[in-house]
């Protein structure tokens, strides 16, 4: 999917945290978004996803206006993840589930992706009960189930060991690989946009530098 | 200090002979509060989640009236419902004042204020995150409620249950739209109050006694489940 943002402004009360004029994000690219704390990046991340619509100017998903369909495309994996008060298999089998998706595919994509994220030993654990580190991978993991045509990503590896860091940045590229979905992934690691990303696009109060 | 060890022991007397009587009082005022609670948790939980999630004009008033209905006095609602149902009232024709639907009647609107302002409030300050979850995943409108309601769930069970014992504690709403009449429309509290007013303490500590163990029974229930997690 692409993404062209115009004329985009954001304000709280009178206060602009965010003023991009003109941003294009090419489709099948995984983009960084790097730029210091409180720079309006996941304000930007929250506006693309659809969960924030108190901003001026426009925002178009392959030169459409949000609708419907945009929202079943894409996703979003918080900055703080939440998980279901369920099994971590279920929180991964859910975007699945209201899909509609027959059972058996469901029960092979689930168990495909716990495999790839080494997460097998978490498969029955309550998701509320995971350490940080663990939510955000299985939080990455229900994202990627339904492979969405828009994965926005807030900083997905924060509070994750080396080891793990690994498995994550490798799914994430092998799944852009694998579906050409776009990818937008906010870091304030410069070794991961450099490793992962094709475009990175800075943030300074606001403001898209270079 | 002699009449009340005698009332107790009287008390327990009726309660392990299986009184006729007192059993089917018990019954029909746990029939009567299971009913309505069960009604008006189905009406109010889904749209109390719906108006807690949602924005709309107006909200912080319509918080303000919902949170004063949540304490209506129950002879109100009873004077209320025995106006509509009475022989002239506008459901007059029903037949209905005086019989066990009429309490149930009576109870369910007692209740649904306070399960509808319980849950909104729930709803309000947690629902948006699970919301926010559910449309990034990819849920309708119907997913979503059900979703926040499975999330919260063992918040809105102890909300059904504080809904429950209001219910079955109350005494004016029944009173006056039951009219406490024997074998058909007495219930725990208006009989308590009734022998209580007729000097037989024994039958009304007898039902005092039920009412603390139905009470104690369903905390221990609701508390054995939230330690669950
Ligand atoms: N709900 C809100 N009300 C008022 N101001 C807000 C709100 N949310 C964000 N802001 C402000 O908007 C600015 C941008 O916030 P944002 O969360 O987008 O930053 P960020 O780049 O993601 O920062 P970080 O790296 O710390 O995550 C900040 O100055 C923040 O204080
Ligand atoms: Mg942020």
């Amino acid at each position: 999917m692409e993404i062209r943002v115009k004329n985009l402004k954001r304000y709280y009360s009178d206060n602009l945290v965010l003023d991009i004029d003109n941003l294009t994000m090419e489709k099948g690219k995984i983009i960084g978004v790097i730029g210091p704390n409180g720079s309006g990046k996941s304000t930007l991340l929250n506006i693309i996803a659809g969960l924030d619509k108190g901003y001026l100017g426009t925002v178009e998903y392959d030169k459409k206006p949000i609708d419907k369909e945009t929202y079943r495309d894409m996703t979003i994996v918080f900055q703080k993840p939440y998980l279901f008060r369920r099994k971590v298999y279920e929180n991964i089998e859910y975007p699945l589930k209201i899909r509609g998706v027959d059972r058996n595919i469901i029960g092979e994509r689930v168990e495909k992706i716990i495999e790839r994220f080494e997460i097998e030993d978490l498969k029955d654990n309550k998701a509320h009960l995971l350490s940080g580190g663990e939510s955000q991978k299985v939080s990455l993991a229900r994202a990627l189930v339904f492979k969405p045509k828009l994965l926005l990503l807030d900083e997905p590896t924060s509070n994750i060991d080396p080891e793990s860091i690994k498995i994550m940045e490798r799914e994430i590229v092998r799944f852009n690989k694998e579906t050409g979905s776009t990818i937008i992934i906010v870091t304030h690691n410069m070794e991961q946009s450099r490793r992962l990303c094709d475009d990175i696009i800075y943030l300074e109060e606001g403001k898209v530098g270079c | 200090m002699d009449y009340i060890l005698e009332g107790f022991r009287e008390a327990l007397k009726l309660l392990t002979t299986f009184d006729r009587e007192i059993y089917g009082i018990i019954s029909l005022s746990l029939m009567v509060s299971t009913t309505a609670t069960v009604v008006a948790a189905l009406i109010c939980i889904p749209i109390g989640i719906h108006l807690g999630i949602k924005n709309f004009r107006g909200k912080r008033a319509f918080s303000r009236i919902l949170y004063t209905f949540m304490s209506i006095p129950s002879v109100i609602v009873g004077l209320m419902v025995a106006i509509i149902l009475s022989r002239k009232g506008p459901l007059g024709r029903f037949d209905l004042l005086y019989t066990p639907k009429a309490m149930v009647i009576a109870q369910t609107l007692l209740v649904i204020p306070l399960i509808l302002g319980l849950t909104y409030s729930l709803s309000k300050n947690r629902g948006k995150e699970i919301e926010n979850v559910g449309i990034t995943l990819g849920g309708n409108k119907k997913d979503i409620i059900i979703l926040i309601i499975k999330e919260l769930r063992l918040d809105l069970m102890v909300n059904v249950v504080t809904a429950f014992s209001r219910a079955i504690s109350e005494v004016g709403a029944v009173m006056i739209v039951g009219g406490n009449i024997k074998y058909r429309t007495r219930v725990i509290t208006t009989t308590i109050s009734m022998m209580k007013s007729m000097g037989d303490y024994p039958t009304a500590i007898a039902l005092g006694l039920v009412l603390l163990v139905i009470s104690f029974v369903i905390n221990s229930i609701i508390y054995s489940y939230s330690g669950e997690d």
